[in-house]
């Protein structure tokens, strides 16, 4: 893999721990639709951004 | 919603569809890459269109929406964590796409077989592909049966039903093949992810607008909006359901093999990205399908009760509820012709293909068109027998596929990797998925995914590293992969 990929690579592995970590210990008390499921909404969305910007310059 | 509302909703479906399907014909199907890849010349929008309706079974709005129900919050991060790991199609779809155009690949196995250099290897992974998708594909049957029959009371018999999804996902397969499916499988996203959104949009409106209806869910059912919430979504669970889920767009060859067929890189990316964002609209769409129904039908016996008592309600118009619901048989034919479609150049290309010394494209095409029915029909008779070992492998599917990953992550990364680590990963840890779910049996706690991909890649790594790699073969596929990306980026 070249170097700007393992970049966005670990970029998308942090967001999806996030993804599993967030919502069963900071949110785990929070019942509300600004608790887990706007966080995982959230993730989800920067993950997408992310994939725009790793394949921008496919041609 | 009467009987007659449903065969009309059906039969228009049916009509519409026969006809993109016959446009959809273009130049001459007479060989394996334009019969199975569309000649590698598809467009990225009708890529993206169909990759989500093979992806997107009838399980949205049934299960995800089943799962919503019973267990809250925890479905929506399950399916968007699978959605997450469709990025792993940014790092592996453009080499997919190299290698296959290089050395003319039809199928994902076919591709294992050829890195590391033994046949056999090509033989067993579609094996196992067919082993846990047929299944798959028939409990995909059996739920347009249940649905068919719970919406019309009987009147549409389960069999009734099955017989008709699996004929109209066998005409669609033969018409064009790959573009027929994938025309057919555009018309019915579209058509799905419109009319579902409008249901829920209604929905939520009816039940007094978005703060009236997280502050109902967040009074009767607090534990809905949190994990682990009411239980159902222990970390454990939910660790065992993701992780087999992450990784589905390399594991299971009907969206792997959808890698070779882009006309370029970028139709490629906009198939990754029409997808992305018509899974994160699909998967809300379908959780808060799910929520409208914890709030109407607070008390139901079994969740899967969840989908047809809120499209029969009064909430939704009789004809919104009749479209939704043909949509969602759609949803099923759609993904049930892609895995024909792949199930059958699997066995003509790796299996005829191997069995057969010498066999030619063209043989190897008209065995194919020969095994799309059979397959079909195998899934049809799963279907109506409801054995208990059909509905084991089916939905052991995604842990049974999940063996292969490790290999298929090698075939890009590892040049240390052998045929030898191949065969003994895929089929020891496949059969170790297979007893797990028949018996069962969580050792340590742990669904058998996770033993699964434990498993095989340790026998991975551990065969290879005792057996004699394919070195030459290694250097010259990763080097064709750096220098045909480096010349198209």
């Amino acid at each position: 893999m070249k170097a700007n990929e393992w970049k966005w690579a670990l970029s998308i592995l942090f967001i999806i721990l996030l993804a599993y970590i967030l919502p069963y210990t900071l949110l785990t008390d929070v019942a509300k639709w600004y608790g887990s499921f706007l966080i995982w909404l959230l993730l989800a969305i920067l993950v997408i951004g992310i994939n725009y910007f790793l394949t921008k310059d496919w041609k | 919603m009467t009987t007659a509302m449903v065969w009309w909703g059906i039969v228009i479906y049916i009509l519409i569809a026969l006809f993109i399907a016959y446009l959809s014909r273009s130049g001459k199907q007479t060989n394996m890459g334009s019969y199975f890849l569309g000649d590698r010349k598809m467009g990225g929008i009708v890529s993206a269109l169909s990759y989500s309706a093979t992806t997107y079974s009838a399980f949205m709005l049934v299960g995800l929406a089943g799962l919503t129900y019973n267990g809250g919050v925890g479905a929506l991060g399950f399916e968007l964590i699978y959605l997450m790991g469709v990025s792993l199609v940014a790092f592996f779809g453009p080499r997919f796409w190299v290698v296959g155009k290089k050395y003319g690949y039809i199928t994902p196995s076919e591709m294992l077989g050829d890195r590391y250099e033994n046949r056999l290897v090509a033989v067993v992974v579609s094996i196992t592909s067919c082993l846990f998708l047929i299944p798959y594909s028939a409990v995909q049957l059996s739920g347009v049966g249940y649905l068919l029959q719970g919406m019309t009371n009987n009147e549409i018999s389960y069999t009734t039903g099955v017989v008709i999804a699996t004929v109209v996902a066998i005409i669609f397969s033969y018409i064009a093949g790959i573009r027929s499916v994938a025309w057919t499988d555009s018309l019915q996203a579209i058509f799905m992810i419109i009319t579902s959104t409008i249901v829920v949009l209604i929905l939520v409106h009816s039940l007094g607008g978005f703060n009236e209806f997280f502050g109902t869910i967040e009074t009767e059912r607090p534990n809905h909006l949190t994990v682990p919430g009411n239980g159902f979504w222990s970390f454990v669970t939910f660790l065992g359901m993701t992780i087999p889920w992450f990784f589905f767009s390399l594991s299971n060859p009907q969206v792997s093999q959808r890698l070779y067929m882009p006309a370029s890189l970028k139709s490629l990316r906009t198939m990754l990205m029409g997808f992305m964002i018509f899974g994160l609209i699909y998967t809300l769409v379908a959780v808060m399908w799910g929520f409208s129904a914890v709030v109407m039908f607070p008390n139901l016996e079994k969740a899967d009760l969840a989908t047809p008592m809120v499209l029969s309600s009064d909430a939704v118009p009789p004809i919104l509820g009749v479209i939704v619901m043909v949509g969602i048989v759609a949803a099923a034919i759609s993904t049930i012709d892609s895995i024909l479609l792949t199930l059958s150049s699997l066995f003509a290309r790796d299996v005829y293909g191997h069995f057969k010394k010498g066999s030619t494209d063209a043989m190897q095409l008209r065995v194919g068109k020969i095994v799309i029915p059979i397959i079909a029909v195998l899934a049809y008779l799963f279907a109506e027998l409801e054995l208990d070992l059909i509905a084991v492998l089916s939905v052991a599917s995604s842990a049974g596929l999940l063996v292969v990953v490790p290999s298929i992550i090698g075939t890009f990364f590892w040049k240390r990797g052998t045929a030898a680590g191949v065969l003994t990963s895929v089929i020891v840890s496949g059969l170790i998925v297979i007893i797990l779910e028949l018996f069962k049996l969580k050792p340590l706690g742990l669904a058998s995914g996770m033993w699964g991909i434990t498993i095989s890649t340790i026998l991975f790594i551990g065969v290879s590293l005792i057996t004699k790699a394919p070195e030459q073969k290694a250097n010259e596929f990763i080097d064709v992969i750096r220098i045909e990306l480096k010349k198209s980026k």
